[in-house]
């Protein structure tokens, strides 16, 4: 007995040593897909930079030290953290998406304590993959851009990755649909709010001061928040959507009339997808609009983890190509046979050829409803620049239905818009433009615009952005000549527009 | 822990076989205290996973815990023995560049745990039974299981959040080689040099990122005890 009571003691030890401790616990998991819900409660850190280290982050490379003269040197370090959230799809169903939460750090007062919050819209991307929380990824410029611009000069920055890209459950990208998009960042910006109290710095808290902002598609979205947030009656204290398709209606009619646009063949795809899977009257079958070369796998081209080079070589996209360049003729009608024409102007030029993307069948259907039932900013602008009245084609009905001009609505708090008056992707007079003569009777200073490629006027707080702006162009000429420029332009605007958002933002 | 209970199990049913048969002598049954002097001879793979820079390894120092063993005697030259170290907490620190971002890292204490490991050999003693001084060698196998796995503030600094640890258990060999002193019929001295084979999987989950790598090591115990037969 007595051996065996010594062989059970060891084996009783062995189990209560096994018994003995917890293991650690990660992040709480979200059981709700209510919108805006954070799914993991902390959100995970992907990377914490002090103001030197960001700054010798920026100082590594050309663009980052071209940024860090324009954004000023950081006064706070950032917390990079990637959120995940519940939103919903544009038919209501709950989807999951995910972006960034850049929260200031350090000692400075601007960098602690209740701090306002810049909700920020991204341009297009390609990139299935894109994460704008991860700064570590050199390909991320924009997600550099405003954490030097914004977060670190003490604003708490929330960045969506929109549904369709990242770890999203979504399969396509609703591009440039408003009302979902605009429930995406208001999502994003609910889960952030969750997730700051539980963040390594949770003595930096939102301060309720609220800014909107956003660049090219992320411009568009900036201005449908600010409508959302308006309807649900919490307008922000300030908005600066730059470079946006916010007329979209009248952006995609002077496409359709033969000035297109750069990125035409890329944005394309995105837009009909979208438009089809929200709405499902834009095509039957995909050769209902593209041609049969590419029309087969459009529908899930993009975003895609193929680098858009890659699908331009592959052949699964031309490159400039949106129509043909034997444009259709309309019997009996020589002036829209004659506006069709490949024009003159060698940039829009550059969207015909063969092969190419969009037949000339729907070009026409396209066209013939544009003809019929204008909008009032294309081709020639007419008083109020109103909305097609009756519009009966499936993608004007969509762009019509996603213009910002939709709605009756006018801001509620101050707005800067800002862009570049040469941009060959996102047209500015036919954007930024029409939107100031669609709000022309509102009172002074409601509704501000910015063009940076304007004379700089003495005083203007603006002067230095449009300088640097002008400046920056001239270096692309004489760097790479008149062409070169002309393909950066709409990628040149953001920075400087970007400086001005926030030089904006500090009135308020 | 099914799988350690099966280790003890064939344990037990095999110094019940070689008990049959031995040349008895005049305590079957010894218990061993004394120390455990561990260096973890460690190699493992750099992290992987989302938002792991390259470069990024772990190292682990060496600990003391304390040593407790049950030794049957099966024959004249022929020992069972069953050892186990108090389970000592093990540090893991950072191996690599001095910082992740702005968070420091190399050698800096990641996460900690403490793992059981539980031992059977089989040990043959060399010279005659009744010779003070008998060396002796063993092999066996030895089961890891690891408790009170904690990423540590610093840990949850570098990895971006509170974050979970997971290591399978490992089953390996073990080996041992040693001398056997005896004062007197009851008691004992026992130094003995020990190795092992640990594999694991470390995999951490930070707000549902998971990062892993592959550890192996090789506990090199040196062990000082005293022995108290019956």
């Amino acid at each position: 007995m007595i051996k065996t009571g010594c062989t059970l003691g060891v084996l009783v030890m062995a189990g209560m040593l096994a018994a003995c401790g917890s293991d650690s616990s990660s992040a709480t998991v979200a059981t709700s897909n209510a919108r805006g819900t954070l799914i993991y409660d902390p959100p995970l850190r992907i990377a914490s930079l002090t103001a030197a280290a960001l700054q010798s982050q920026l100082s590594s490379t050309a663009s980052g030290q071209q940024l860090a003269e324009l954004a000023g040197t950081p006064v706070c370090g950032v917390d990079f953290y990637y959120e995940q959230y519940w939103t919903v799809d544009p038919v209501g169903a709950p989807a999951t998406a995910s972006g960034a939460l850049m929260v200031p750090t350090g000692t400075a007062a601007q960098c602690t304590g209740a701090r306002p919050i810049v909700l920020y819209a991204h341009g297009t991307q390609t990139d299935k993959a894109f994460n704008i929380a991860d700064v570590s990824n050199t390909a991320n410029t924009e997600g550099a851009l405003i954490a030097a611009v914004f977060a670190a000069q003490g604003y708490i920055v929330v960045a969506t990755n929109y549904t369709g890209y990242d770890t999203s459950s979504l399969s396509y990208h609703p591009f440039l649909n408003g009302d979902q998009q605009s429930k995406d960042m208001i999502d994003s910006l609910t889960a952030a709010r969750a997730a700051l109290p539980h963040s390594f710095t949770p003595a930096t808290t939102d301060s309720g001061q609220l800014f909107v902002t956003g660049y090219s598609e992320g411009g568009y979205v900036a201005m449908a928040t600010v409508k959302a947030l308006q309807a649900a009656g919490t307008p922000p204290a300030a908005s600066a959507p730059m470079s946006g398709p916010y007329a979209l209606e009248a952006l995609v009619d002077a496409v359709f009339y033969g000035n297109v646009n750069i990125g035409s063949t890329v944005l394309s795809p995105l837009l009909t997808t979208s438009y089809q899977r929200a709405y499902g009257n834009i095509y039957q079958y995909t050769t209902d609009v593209y041609e049969p070369a590419y029309a087969p796998n459009i529908e899930s081209l993009l975003p895609s983890i193929m680098p858009v080079d890659t699908l331009f070589q592959q052949g699964k996209l031309p490159e400039t190509a949106l129509f043909n360049s034997t444009t259709p003729v309309i019997p009996g009608n020589p002036l829209l046979t004659a506006a069709l024409a490949v024009p003159t102007n060698p940039v829009f030029a550059a969207g015909f050829g063969s092969p190419n993307l969009v037949t000339n069948d729907y070009r026409l259907s396209y066209v013939l409803d544009a003809a019929a039932n204008p909008d009032g900013a294309v081709p020639v602008p007419q008083p109020g620049v109103p909305l097609a009245a009756n519009p009966q084609q499936g993608l004007r009905k969509a762009t019509n239905l996603n213009d910002m001009r939709n709605g009756n609505w006018v801001p509620m708090s101050p707005m800067l818009m800002c862009g570049g008056d040469q941009d060959p992707t996102v047209f500015f007079s036919v954007d930024t433009g029409t939107m100031q003569a669609h709000w022309a009777a509102l009172p002074t200073g409601l509704v501000t615009v910015l063009d940076v490629n304007a004379p700089p006027t003495p005083g203007d707080p603006f002067a230095a952005v449009q300088a640097g702006f002008q400046q920056a162009l001239a270096n692309l000429i004489a760097a790479g000549g008149p062409q070169a420029a002309v393909e950066s332009y709409h990628t040149t605007v953001a920075p400087f527009c970007t400086v001005a958002a926030r030089g904006f933002f500090s009135q308020f | 822990m099914e799988r350690m209970t099966a280790v003890l199990s064939v344990a037990a049913l095999l110094s019940a076989a070689a008990s049959v048969g031995r040349a008895d002598s005049e305590y079957d049954n010894t218990v061993r205290a004394g120390v455990y002097y561990l260096h973890y001879a460690l190699s493992a793979d750099d992290i992987s996973g989302p938002y792991v820079p390259p470069g990024l390894n772990i190292d682990v120092p060496d600990v003391v815990t304390l040593y407790l063993a049950y030794v049957r005697k099966l024959s004249s030259h022929w020992d069972f023995e069953f050892a186990l170290g108090y389970p000592p907490l093990t540090k893991t620190e950072g191996k690599g560049p001095a910082t992740v971002g702005s968070v420091p890292y190399n050698g800096q204490v990641i996460s900690t745990a403490r793992w059981v490991a539980p031992t059977v050999l089989f040990n043959y003693e060399f010279r005659d039974p009744s010779a003070s001084l008998r060396p002796y060698v063993g092999v066996g196998i030895n089961y890891t299981h690891f408790i009170d796995k904690q990423s540590t503030a610093q840990g949850d600094a570098v990895s971006g959040g509170p974050t979970s640890i997971s290591l399978p258990d490992s089953v390996g060999p073990a080996a041992t080689v040693g001398l056997v002193y005896r004062l007197t019929p009851r008691w004992s001295f026992y130094a003995s040099y020990s190795a092992s084979m640990v594999n694991a999987r470390l995999t951490a989950n930070t707000a549902g990122v998971i990062r892993t790598t592959h550890i192996e090591f090789w506990p090199l115990a040196l062990v000082v005890s005293a022995g108290f037969s019956f």
